[in-house]
């Protein structure tokens, strides 16, 4: 049986990343008692291994608990987790669209930052009922008063009875949930109506094929039930149903309000799609529930296998992964210097390291990565518009009349002290001052227009350490502008390694060009030959480095007392050759094709 | 020799490389039951020699220098394969010298001679040998290798007594037994003392023949007294190598060789050249991470490496092991059970061992280390010993790769094959199988039957080519 509409509560929890929301989480699950101590694992709701390691949430995850208030009645509370990093708002947005609710976690150490901003304007817009909570209460520096007032500055939200509380020793979890229940309106689907029900997450398992998360708007489903996509009209039948709780539990039925899963032998999650509105096959709707903006990668980067034998399995691996993550895509690409591979896109630079870590982890895989890339609009004599994401891929300059670069508007939050160094940056980093506002006495909200592509270039490190650490930031691509750029090329031994082209601004092609054959010479380590590294600009050289050859490569004495050392030694040697790229008679280490990244 | 003698010989040796042979198979198998005592030597030949498998051991019949090496440590008595016991061996160290060298990485003191309590340290040692003494019951010791620090500080009377401990317990008489002298502490007298003691073979740190060198390198003897050194050790009949280093700043080619030719002319047998290796940790090793230590240039390095090679090839020594010269059978066999993967007991302060898959490093502190071996509990390697500070257990994987790194440094090369079936892990991945193709197309290594060794071009980027087949 399904629980009545007026006894459930669906929410979501947005926080900046490291505010606290997962160890929050698992305080939740500890209070409502769904996870028992034996169970208990730090963060439980990030079951990735990537996500625990690093301590952020990629994917939503949601769970079913019962939890009884003060007012003697047990309710049905939903907890959609949400992602923090920016790469990953489609999937905010996808997990407050089944949620009437929000609670806003700000670290009360911290204070607003910008992807909460970010977040909770998603949140506002959807029509939720923000709930501000201040975490990390017990810590010596927690500031509460100061953070609530500028939650009233900054994002206008009313924090008069907002909680305090401690996600690590739990002071305040249980008055969450009781406002949860008293501010978060009940959901108002019409039980009797036709089925509509939004799907907002889909994951591939390898038993029982694509799997569909779905909140229930109006009608009911149950096993056995005939089903339809309103986008493309495909029906399937309904073979099992459930919810997390959070293990997975089987289900007779999902009702209105209600959030679980669904397994109906769909072959592969392609065949779903997110933000899609379900129903029965019978007795159809007509009203399609609002959709989501699709996401589109907007970072492109070559991957290839370092030993090209691995190619299939590679191509293996990225079709499992895909299958997981619609967000990102690929397609075979074929270098000069690297060979067969494949060009992905992905939706920022963290979900870029993501892929290429579960590549190498989950399927083995030695790869090399190359430097990302935005795609530009290239405008050709011709009259024709080409996509280009692959700076290797650019036309010759007599073919191009002009090429288009993406922008973006970035907030960025940060101390009043360190204006100075990012307003310098952003400068620097060709951009143009859209706006600057004071989020408290000593808290600045900068807005800036950028070109995306130098974002790309090691922005976020360098406005870490421009503010040391304490600066945070927010973007989206708004648009396209024309600019003079061009491609510098790299050559090694007189070789055009064309996966290190990169296309720049032509004011800084010389600097950057001649700053990216430095770094290389750096990066490339030497070998038993000398090894020229050259940058040309439209077939120009404009700058040269040598790496000197090795001569030689041998300790000279190994006896009883130096056999561990030395074996660690040249342990760690063999572990430095794994990442090799062997490049003509060139071995080239993965790091050397991401230098572009560490350039000044 | 005369041909009887050589006959017996090698009869020794190859009842040595039977013995060995048994043991591997029951290290492999572990069921054979063959006791050669039990068992006539025809049958034994007729079971094991005539299946070709001399090479398994690196004993290669017709290889001279094993020949002749093993012929002298089984001359007499029992030897380790009638008792079918594994070979071991045993490095003592001493942890004092005058002054310390500013490129050295092992564990000294800088102590005056006076200074140092060499009864007490001996008792600690001879406390050391009781507690570890399982290992030398139940093994055969064939070298032990007095090292570093400067032992010829040592009194010859303190370390005869614990030379005496060693050899009391074993079951072979002709052992090697090595120490490293400074010419500073060796004069003919003291020669004599030890080998009274029991020294059969004197290693001298020379260096290098030349003043200004011999400052750079902090030495504080100069040529003269080396060379007496040389003489006085020859004089006793003693084994006499030599070491130098090579590849320093403005060094000539030609002053390397010089040196090289000049110490073998003193009629020495053994030579260790060695290139100026910066380890982190030493005075060098700072001045070099401020770049404040002038360095010789990586080109010149190797020329000197291979123009010392072909002097001493010249002047009839075997380049044996990358940084070792010696005239056939004069090889030092304690570092050829290094490069071969024997097993070695160490004994004294930061003395390393390997027993099995257990590597150990005893307490590195003098003081410390004495009173440790009070309370250290015996039969046992490793930090549960109560006085080893460091142990590591290596798997099999990890034992392969130390034996590919050994293995590479030695002429003869050694059996990937078989140390692989022995360790029980597979020799050749995917990914080592490539390597080594692409190794032996580079001319960077050969391929001799079952035998794998560096070319003389290899050797220059040995840790490359280690590295790769790692």
């Amino acid at each position: 049986m399904s629980t009545p509409q007026e006894l459930i509560r669906n929410f979501s929890i947005i926080a900046h990343i490291d505010h606290g929301k997962s160890t929050l989480a698992d305080r939740i699950l500890e209070v409502t008692k769904a996870v028992s101590d034996r169970e208990a694992r730090a963060q439980f709701l990030d079951k990735m291994d990537i996500e625990r390691e690093r301590g952020i949430t990629i994917k939503a995850q949601n769970v079913r608990l019962r939890f009884t208030a003060k007012d003697g009645l047990t309710y049905q509370l939903n907890l959609i987790d949400t992602p923090g990093h920016v790469d990953f708002n489609y999937e905010v947005s996808r997990s407050l669209s089944a949620c009437e609710g929000a609670i806003l976690v700000v670290d009360s150490t911290q204070g607003v930052e910008a992807q909460t901003l970010a977040n909770v304007y998603l949140a506002i817009d959807q029509g939720l009922e923000v709930l501000p909570v201040l975490n990390k209460v017990d810590l010596p520096s927690s500031d509460v008063e100061g953070t609530r007032a500028q939650i009233e500055e900054v994002i206008g939200l009313d924090c008069s009875d907002s909680i305090s509380c401690s996600g690590k020793t739990g002071v305040g979890v249980k008055d969450i949930l009781e406002q949860i229940v008293l501010k978060v309106p009940q959901p108002k689907g019409d039980p009797n109506g036709p089925l509509r029900a939004l799907i907002f997450d889909t994951w591939y398992d390898s038993y029982r094929g694509a799997m569909i998360m779905l909140r229930v708007v109006d009608g009911t489903v149950r096993k056995g039930d005939r089903i339809k996509f309103l986008s493309n009209k495909t029906d399937y039948e309904v073979t099992e149903l459930g919810s997390f709780q959070p293990f997975a539990v089987a289900l007779e039925e999902i009702g209105p309000g209600e959030v679980g899963f669904i397994a109906a032998n769909i072959k592969s999650v392609h065949d779903t799609k997110v933000g899609d509105t379900v129903t029965h096959f019978a007795n159809p709707t007509d009203r399609a529930l609002p959709g989501f903006k699709e996401v589109k990668p907007m970072v492109f980067a070559g991957i290839f296998p370092t030993d090209s034998s691995d190619y299939p399995n590679l191509r293996d691996a990225l079709d499992k992964l895909h299958m997981n993550d619609a967000a990102f895509s690929f397609e075979p690409d074929t270098s000069e210097a690297l060979g067969f591979g494949f060009r992905c896109g992905f939706l920022g630079l963290l979900h870029m390291e993501i892929i290429q870590e579960r590549l190498e982890r989950e399927f083995n895989l030695d790869l090399i990565t190359t430097a990302p890339s935005v795609v530009y609009n290239v405008y050709t004599t011709q009259g024709e518009v080409v996509r280009v994401e692959n700076p290797a891929k650019l036309p010759d300059p007599q073919y191009i009349e002009r090429i288009e670069e993406p922008l973006v508007k970035m907030q960025i939050h940060v101390p009043t002290e360190y204006v100075g160094a990012v307003l310098a940056l952003c400068q620097e980093k060709r951009g143009t001052q859209k706006g600057m506002q004071y989020a408290s006495t000593d808290r600045v909200i900068i807005t800036y227009e950028l070109p995306f592509g130098e974002v790309l270039f090691d922005f976020h490190d360098k406005l870490k350490s421009v503010s040391r650490g304490y600066a945070s930031m927010d973007y989206e691509v708004t648009g396209y502008q024309p600019e003079n750029l061009v491609k510098v090329d790299i050559m090694v031994n007189g070789e055009p390694l064309d996966a290190l082209s990169i296309i720049v601004h032509r004011e800084r092609a010389h600097t950057r060009g001649r700053a990216l054959a430095e770094k290389l010479k750096e990066f490339v380590p030497q070998q038993q030959y000398e090894v020229a590294i050259q940058a040309a600009i439209g077939g120009k050289i404009v700058a040269r480095e040598t790496v000197r050859a090795l001569r030689k490569d041998v300790t000279a004495k190994c006896y009883g007392g130096d056999i561990s050392r030395k074996r660690k030694l040249l342990e760690k040697q063999k572990e430095g050759k794994k990442r090799m790229k062997q490049v003509g008679n060139v071995e080239i280490p993965q790091k050397a094709f991401l230098a572009i990244l560490k350039v000044d | 020799m005369t041909e009887a003698r050589e006959g017996a010989c090698a009869r020794d040796i190859i009842m040595e490389g039977i013995g060995n042979l048994v043991g591997d198979a029951k290290r492999r198998f572990g069921v054979v039951e063959i006791s050669p005592e039990e068992t006539t030597e025809g049958e034994l030949l007729e079971r094991f020699v005539h299946r070709d498998a001399w090479s398994q051991r690196g004993l290669m019949v017709g290889a001279p220098l094993n020949l002749r090496q093993n012929s002298r440590y089984i001359r007499h008595g029992e030897s380790s394969m009638t008792r079918n016991v594994k070979p071991l061996g045993v490095y003592v160290h001493f942890p004092w010298c005058l002054k310390k060298c500013p490129y050295c990485d092992f564990v000294s003191f800088a102590k005056k001679r006076d200074e140092i309590d060499h009864a007490a340290y001996s008792d600690a040692v001879l406390r050391e040998i009781e507690a570890r003494k399982g290992a030398l019951e139940t093994t055969s010791v064939e070298t032990i290798f007095f090292g570093g620090g400067t032992p010829s500080l040592w009194e010859p009377e303190e370390l005869g007594r614990v030379l005496d401990a060693l050899l009391s317990m074993n079951r072979i008489t002709d052992v090697e037994v090595t120490l490293e002298c400074n010419p500073t502490s060796l004069d003919p007298d003291r020669a004599k003392a030890y080998c009274d003691a029991g020294i059969n073979r004197f290693s001298i740190g020379t260096q290098s023949l030349d003043a200004k060198e011999l400052s750079y390198l902090g030495r504080l003897h100069d040529a003269s007294l080396a060379e007496a050194a040389i003489d006085g050790a020859l004089a006793t009949g003693a084994r006499v190598s030599s070491d130098l280093i090579f590849g320093l700043p403005d060094q000539p080619l030609e002053r390397a060789v010089e040196h090289a030719e000049r110490l073998a002319a003193h009629g020495i047998t053994h030579l260790s050249c060695y290139q100026l290796t910066i380890e982190p940790g030493t005075q060098f090793g700072e001045l070099a991470k401020i770049g404040r230590l002038p360095l010789a240039d990586d080109g010149r390095v190797a020329q000197s490496f291979l123009a010392i090679d072909e002097a001493l090839e010249k002047k009839g020594f075997s380049h044996y092991e990358i940084s070792n010269y010696a005239k056939p059978g004069d090889e030092s066999r304690h570092n050829l059970g290094y490069w071969r993967g024997r097993d070695y007991l160490g004994i004294g302060t930061a003395a390393v061992g390997r027993i099995g898959n257990v590597r150990y490093r005893n307490e590195p502190d003098p003081a410390r280390y004495a009173a440790r071996t009070k309370t250290m509990k015996p039969g046992l390697f490793g930090e549960e010993d109560g006085l080893s500070t460091f142990e590591e257990t290596l798997d099999a994987e990890t034992l392969l790769r130390e034996r590919i790194m050994l293995g590479l440094r030695l002429k003869e090369g050694f059996d990937l094959e078989s140390d692989a079936q022995e360790l029980g892990v597979e020799a050749l991945s995917k990914e080592r199988a490539r390597e080594l193709e692409k190794l032996l197309t580079k001319g960077r290594v050969w391929k001799k039957g079952a035998r794998i060794g560096m070319t003389r071009e290899g050797w220059l980027f040995a840790n490359d080519v280690a590295a790769r087949l790692f």
